[in-house]
């Protein structure tokens, strides 16, 4: 790929704008900046009271300062007691408390009749569900979300694993970071990072693979740029398959094919092997290697360094260079890089290398590139992976609401695992099935098949999430549900969505600061916040929602709702022992239902050294990394590095690193060999491009949230294709034309937009896909990666053309 | 001259004469086509043209070219909206030592104005004006020092320490092209954009211990470092302090803060008693956020 030719252009800018912020800074500030900026006091308004809580979007995890007037929120600032954003925050966090105040928030229960959607009380909806549960337990399937707060999904996944036996739990985290599951478990032998963003401070290069970093993880973004204002000097490299905002700032923009990141992370441990360059301490002390297998595995098979050597050697510059497009030149940079131990290099990925056929191997291979060239363990040194939406890491992978989990990373297919679970659940013996129930993909592919086929769901409930709009394939995957009878679809949200559109029952739910709630951020950071506002109308809780449609089942005799003592699922009760009835709204906050909840999982937490903190020493936190532990003088102490000796407690003094849950049981992370693979499906004659899909600043995932809000709405009202503009030039396109995208699933017509938010290179296209008018998920693949069951969003062949209007 | 010039003209040509200017035409020909001819080999040199230059607009969108007369009157491309005549492009700023006046209406008119480009106090503001989409480093030509056109006013930055300039401020309105048949292919009911949010207004405003008495900073330095961003020389009139060579501002004006953080361990009390408003602005953001007033 050639060099774009705005790099000229780009340093020039670079250089004028820090000529003048130099200028404008000399003697006084050019320094450090306040910290934290600005004090850490609040506005002076009259009658506001403030309280944190994380922002309701990412996964980044800021703190925001909610200021309330007459129970409606008015106000949000950056906390400036937070460690993620330092009291900085993006565009839709300064905005994310008019999330509340659509005008079309959902008030009340509504039931489709005759083809309407009609208003119904909360009795008939509940009394609905807890019938369609009840008369075909096993035809039911519980869809949710790592926007789920800890108590709703630890809830939720209770209900259907402890209640019902029934694992068709899945969230839609599935399709955002379930790669990194898999990869961090093929390669550590436990779930999520052992780093933190604390790194974005210390590094001296930072890596993105495949990540727009700029648009989706603004505050963490600016958190490294921002250091070079500070004189420091970092290195950005952008791996990526189109021009964004991120490359713009980036010191070197690698232009890679599609799926070639297979293949660069090979070539990059070749190298290290051609010139003697890996870590022969660190692999030696601390390494196994690993190899797929054949049929290739999740956990694949133990390798010899030989046999690894030879594996990784297919993968010359000549060769990577022509899979990838990188030149030789840029290829040797990557390895020179890995090669030099004195320079720190941070990793970070997100939905390039996650929503990928091969997720789960190219995690397997970053990782192995920095075990490998020993560029891991120390500040600033080592692979992150991120996550997108805020409790991904807290409700998805902790708490264990996938098909095959349960919480505390134990397993459904795991008989100790099942004990565990089922003794502190106090569950008579063999209540949890043993069979992992429907990902993602499979739920929604059983739930549009007609209901006498084999393993049909009938009836799927769905919460805090938007499949209508997010899943891939959304013609196959969704919309021919309309076409089947016996299907009920319940829906609980906030506001009207592609999803909506086909309930049979739609719930009005209590949102955000709406009600109390605990999220986890991409840095094990467990977050905790409290209601601040009353819901609209009759919205409700999910938790609660969840836990009253349990108690329904209870008086409807489903032997699942009760423990092994005969009491319910989600008994509670006060100091006197009286029973509480949590599952009457009008008793529901009687008691912190959260607070309890949260202390009856935090059990399952310490199993596999990832305790959490006591829910009162969370409180009065700004989120803490986990494991916490309590220290000789009762205070409770974060860790902000797993594994590492010094930070964390549970690493045996003078082993410096310890893999203490290694898939080998010996200590010891793997270091993987994956061959690169082709992808599934590659531009052809009869559909000659390239389809990427993702999100811009604005907006945040399908926009059901911040399409209503004004200033981000119109910063960005529709969706639109990026196109090269060369390729637009040879179709007559112009930005702002309607232009035709066909893929072999659907078509769409959008508007073109050339050299606009980013560039594609020739034989490219990009859209967004937060804009549910132009669902261009009609058009994406639902193949999916063999092991993590995530599917690609990021390729697929498309064609293009302009449309007649 | 021109008699001059006729005078001498040869009346007539003899054929030796002939022969030889002939001779002389001749070399100079052929000597124009060998030049010509290597010069036409050469590598030809093309403007050098970046592939991201923008695609000519459709042509029902294209400004039409104004007469030279016209020129002054009209204006065309993207800052159409700035007024940009050439009465008002002169860089105005005023002196260190002119006398400011500072009105309470021109004091309300800026409070007012800061409010069209903010959703509700300590919202950033957004950017009433077409931007480069993928460099940041742009916006630094104008509001690194600030500057005035007219009555258009870049404020220079209050936060020099942050370089990632659209992390949080967004464009008023899209620089993005839009279809005109978007709408049509809606398929889920969506109300444009409708949102009931009424956010806190207006911090302060300041107190004053005694009449005369310098007035309290009312609202959070946090990424306010800079005074004079606002109140300084290149600033919303109403806004402008009246004693610009003072430097430091936190010698006589002081933060205040009458709350601090809530104890995180406490619910706060979710449902306190309606209490009587205090703030002045109280107009209803639906007129506030008009597209039209943003511009």
């Amino acid at each position: 790929m050639t060099d774009l030719p705005l790099t000229d252009r780009r340093t020039f800018l670079k250089a004028t704008a820090l000529a003048a912020a130099t200028s404008l800074a000399r003697g006084s500030v050019f320094a450090q900046p306040p910290a934290p900026p600005g004090g850490s006091q609040l506005p002076v308004l009259p009658n506001v009271t403030w309280n944190k809580a994380p922002c309701r979007f990412c996964g980044t995890g800021c703190h925001v300062m909610v200021g309330v007037k007459n129970d409606k929120v008015v106000a949000v600032t950056g906390d400036r007691q937070a460690e993620v954003n330092k009291g900085l925050l993006c565009v839709k966090g300064y905005h994310v408390g008019m999330v509340l105040y659509g005008a079309d928030r959902l008030r009340t229960p509504l039931l489709r009749k005759n083809g309407e959607l009609v208003p119904i009380t909360w009795e008939e909806a509940i009394q609905t569900i807890a019938q369609r549960i009840h008369s075909a337990p096993q035809k039911f399937a519980f869809y949710g979300s790592g926007q789920w707060t800890i108590p709703e999904g630890y809830a939720a996944n209770k209900l259907m694993k402890g209640g019902l036996s029934n694992n068709h739990i899945d969230p839609n985290a599935r399709l955002c970071m379930s790669s990194a599951v898999t990869g961090y478990i093929s390669t550590y032998g436990v779930d999520e990072p052992y780093n933190c963003y604390d790194d974005l401070d210390h590094c001296d290069v930072l890596l993105l693979w495949g990540n727009n970093f700029a648009e989706m993880h603004p505050v963490l973004f600016s958190r490294v740029v921002d250091r070079r204002l500070r004189g420091e000097n970092v290195e950005l490299i952008d791996l990526t398959t189109r021009h964004t905002r991120t490359s713009q700032q980036a010191n070197h923009v690698l232009l890679m094919q599609p799926q070639s990141d297979l293949a660069i992370a090979n070539c990059i441990l070749h190298q290290l092997v051609e010139r003697k360059a890996w870590d022969q301490e660190f692999v030696e002390k601390h390494c196994h290697f690993r190899g797929p297998g054949d049929p290739a595995t999740l956990m694949g098979e133990p390798i010899s360094f030989e046999q690894f050597c030879h594996s990784v050697s297919a993968y010359t510059i000549e060769r990577t260079a022509e899979i990838s497009g990188l030149s030789p030149q840029q290829l040797r940079m990557l390895g020179n890089l890995f090669a030099d131990r004195k320079r720190k290099i941070t990793s970070l990925w997100c939905m390039g290398m996650n929503q990928h056929t091969q997720g789960t191997a190219i995690n397997n291979l970053v990782h192995a590139v920095h075990l490998f060239s020993g560029h891991f363990g120390k500040k600033g040194d080592g692979p992150q992976s991120l996550t997108g939406q805020p409790s991904a890491c807290g409700t998805v992978r902790e708490v264990g609401t996938l098909a095959h989990a349960l919480p505390g990373d134990l397993r459904v297919d795991d008989e100790k695992g099942r004990q565990v679970a089922e003794q502190i659940w106090n569950l008579p013996a063999g209540r949890i099935n043993p069979k992992p129930g429907y990902h993602t993909v499979l739920m929604w592919e059983k739930f549009c098949s007609p209901s006498a086929t084999e393993g049909a769901l009938d009836t799927l409930w769905v919460q805090v999430t938007n499949p209508g709009q997010s899943l891939p394939n959304l013609h196959k995957l969704f919309e021919r549900k309309s076409e089947l009878s016996g299907k009920f679809l319940i829906v609980s949200d906030v506001y009207p969505t592609a999803t909506t559109a086909l309930a049979d029952l739609v719930l009005p739910s209590a949102m955000w600061v709406e009600k109390n709630g605990i999220f986890g951020n991409s840095e094990r950071r467990t977050q905790q916040w409290f209601r601040m506002v009353s819901p609209p109308g009759e919205a409700r809780d999910d938790c609660w929602q969840t836990i009253a449609v349990a108690h329904r089942l209870l008086e409807m005799g489903h032997p699942g709702m009760q423990d092994q003592d005969g009491r319910f699922l989600f008994h509670q009760e006060d100091e006197q022992g009286q029973s509480i009835p949590i599952w009457e709204w009008q008793h529901y906050y009687d008691v912190n239902v959260d607070e309890r909840l949260y202390e009856e999982y935090r059990r399952f937490s310490t199993i596999k050294h990832k305790d959490l903190a006591p829910y009162d020493v969370l409180s009065q936190a700004h989120g803490l990394r986990w494991p916490v532990v309590k220290q000789p003088d009762g205070t409770w102490k974060e860790t902000p590095y797993r594994f590492i000796e010094g930070s964390d407690p549970y690493v045996t003094p003078g082993t410096g690193v310890q893999f203490y849950h290694s898939v080998t049981k010996d200590d010891r992370a793997l270091i993987w060999f994956r061959p690169y693979v082709a992808p599934p499906e590659i531009p052809d004659e009869a559909y000659p491009f390239w389809l990427d899909t993702g999100r811009v600043l604005e907006h945040w995932h399908t926009g059901t949230m911040t399409m209503r809000i004004p200033p981000l709405r119109r910063a960005m009202p529709s969706s639109y294709v990026e196109i090269n503009a060369e390729d637009a030039r040879r179709l007559g396109v112009q930005s702002g034309d309607r232009v035709k995208l066909e893929t072999r699933r659907g078509e769409l017509i959008l508007p073109a937009w050339i050299d606009g938010r980013g560039r594609c290179p020739p034989g490219h296209l990009f859209v967004p896909f937060f804009d549910e008018r132009l669902l261009i998920n009609r058009l994406t693949l639902e193949a999916h990666c063999p092991f993590s069951k995530e599917p690609d969003y990021q390729k697929c062949a498309a064609r293009v053309s302009k449309a007649m209007s | 001259m021109n008699s001059d010039f006729q005078n001498n003209m040869p009346v007539y040509t003899s054929p030796a004469k002939l022969g030889r200017s002939l001779t002389i035409w001749g070399a100079i020909s052929v000597a124009i086509g060998v030049v010509g001819f290597m010069l036409g080999i050469a590598k030809p040199v093309t403007p050098h043209r970046a592939s991201s230059r923008p695609l000519r607009p459709p042509l029902d969108q294209a400004d039409l070219v104004p007469n030279y007369s016209e020129i002054n009157a009209k204006s065309v491309g993207r800052n159409r909206n700035w007024n940009s005549n050439f009465e008002t492009l002169k860089q105005n700023a005023p002196g260190l030592f002119d006398v400011v006046t500072r009105t309470a209406a021109m004091k309300e008119a800026a409070l007012h104005d800061r409010l069209r480009t903010r959703a509700f106090d300590g919202a950033p503001p957004v950017i009433p004006h077409a931007i480069e989409q993928q460099s940041a480093a742009n916006c630094l030509a104008c509001h690194a020092q600030g500057l005035i056109l007219g009555d258009r006013i870049a404020t220079r930055i209050s936060h020099p320490h942050y370089s990632s300039c659209t992390q949080c401020h967004v464009e008023a309105v899209a620089g993005l092209p839009t279809s005109a048949n978007l709408a049509a292919s809606s398929t889920v009911h969506m109300e444009p954009s409708m949102n009931t949010f009424a956010g806190i207004l207006r911090a302060g405003p300041g107190l004053r211990a005694m009449p005369h008495a310098p007035p309290t900073i009312p609202h959070t330095l946090q990424l306010r470092t800079d005074c004079l961003s606002c109140h300084g020389l290149i600033a919303r009139p109403g806004l402008r302090t009246t004693h610009p060579w003072l430097q430091n501002c936190v010698q006589c004006h002081v933060t205040t803060t009458d709350r601090d953080t809530v104890p995180y361990n406490t619910a706060p009390d979710t449902f306190p008693a309606a209490s009587s408003e205090r703030n002045s602005h109280s107009a209803p953001l639906s007129s506030r956020n008009s597209p039209e007033g943003l511009r």
